[in-house]
């Protein structure tokens, strides 16, 4: 096993603790629910008495969000290890196809998501020359995705954690 | 760590009182009753772990059904404990509550959540023996 290392550097010892993963999946949530309440604040700002402007968060401003946690839950959903079954002959139904496939189009989403976000903080904010105070719930709503995709990252390492954790314990 | 006796019972409820008086207070102060949503989220916060925890397996290495579970229960406990915090910021942040109230609400309800774990904690190391 130690042969095949590719990289130089090896991981460190605490990252395959079980701690250390525990702590990822707590820290994805926790960056997930940043994402949900920055947003949230944009919507709930924008309907206040200190939005003087007549920019609104309506429900244009929520479809990025809403892409990126249906991508970030396709692509945590998926089963790590089935991505390399084809390698192994017992694998007749092309599971790992499949795993791809899905994978694929999760990726699409969260990364269409962080799209949409840049799109709908230029069409609605950056074009009309939105003044700061307004300005702030478009960049709220960039902050937002960038956050959903930071918290699907530390999720994926978490769980990949997992598996080196119980390959360890099962030898 | 020592057992759990009165004296550890004593100070947990005292400081979950402190909790509530400092979130009733950021309520009743400013007339305002939004904070008491934080008592909520706090009380909820270590329900999805306990839930998860029922239903995963332990014993269950090798097929990761069971740790998965247990991953979805520890991700929602993140989302809640967090949530505590951001929802008076949100809350301040647009004007609807006083920011006295908002300081007052994170701290009475990071003191409650801390008596939550920590009863939980003495509670488990009973159940051990």
């Amino acid at each position: 096993m130690e042969e095949e290392r590719l990289w130089k550097f090896r991981k460190p010892e605490w990252l395959n603790s079980m701690w250390a993963r525990n702590a990822g999946v707590y820290a994805a949530g926790a960056l997930f629910s940043i994402a949900f309440y920055v947003m949230l604040d944009s919507a709930v700002w924008s309907k206040s008495a200190k939005n003087a402007s007549d920019v609104h968060v309506k429900f244009v401003d929520w479809l990025p969000l809403i892409f990126s946690s249906l991508g970030m839950l396709i692509i945590n959903s998926v089963e790590k290890q089935r991505l390399s079954t084809d390698s192994f002959s017992y694998s007749g139904s092309g599971v790992a196809w499949k795993a791809r496939v899905v994978l694929f189009l999760g990726f699409a989403a969260l990364a269409g998501g962080m799209a949409g976000g840049v799109t709908v903080f230029v069409l609605k904010f950056v074009v009309p020359g939105v003044g700061m105070p307004a300005l702030s719930m478009g960049i709220e709503n960039l902050v937002s995705n960038a956050l959903v995709g930071f918290s699907s990252v530390v999720l994926w390492i978490s769980q990949n954690m997992e598996d080196e954790y119980s390959y360890n314990l099962s030898l | 760590m020592p057992t759990a006796g009165l004296k550890t019972i004593i100070a947990l409820s005292f400081v979950l009182a402190v909790g509530f008086l400092l979130v009733i207070l950021s309520c009743a102060l400013y007339k305002v009753y939004y904070p008491l949503l934080v008592v909520a989220t706090y009380v909820l916060a270590p329900l999805p772990n306990w839930i998860c925890g029922r239903c995963a397996n332990p014993d269950d290495f090798v097929e990761s059904g069971g740790a998965a579970v247990l991953d979805v229960g520890r991700f929602f406990t993140g989302f809640f404990v967090v949530m505590g915090i951001a929802l008076p910021a949100v809350l301040a942040h647009s004007d609807l509550i006083r920011v006295e109230a908002m300081i007052m609400s994170i701290t009475g309800g990071l003191l409650i959540y801390g008596t939550i774990i920590s009863f939980g904690m003495f509670f488990q190391e009973e159940q051990e023996f």
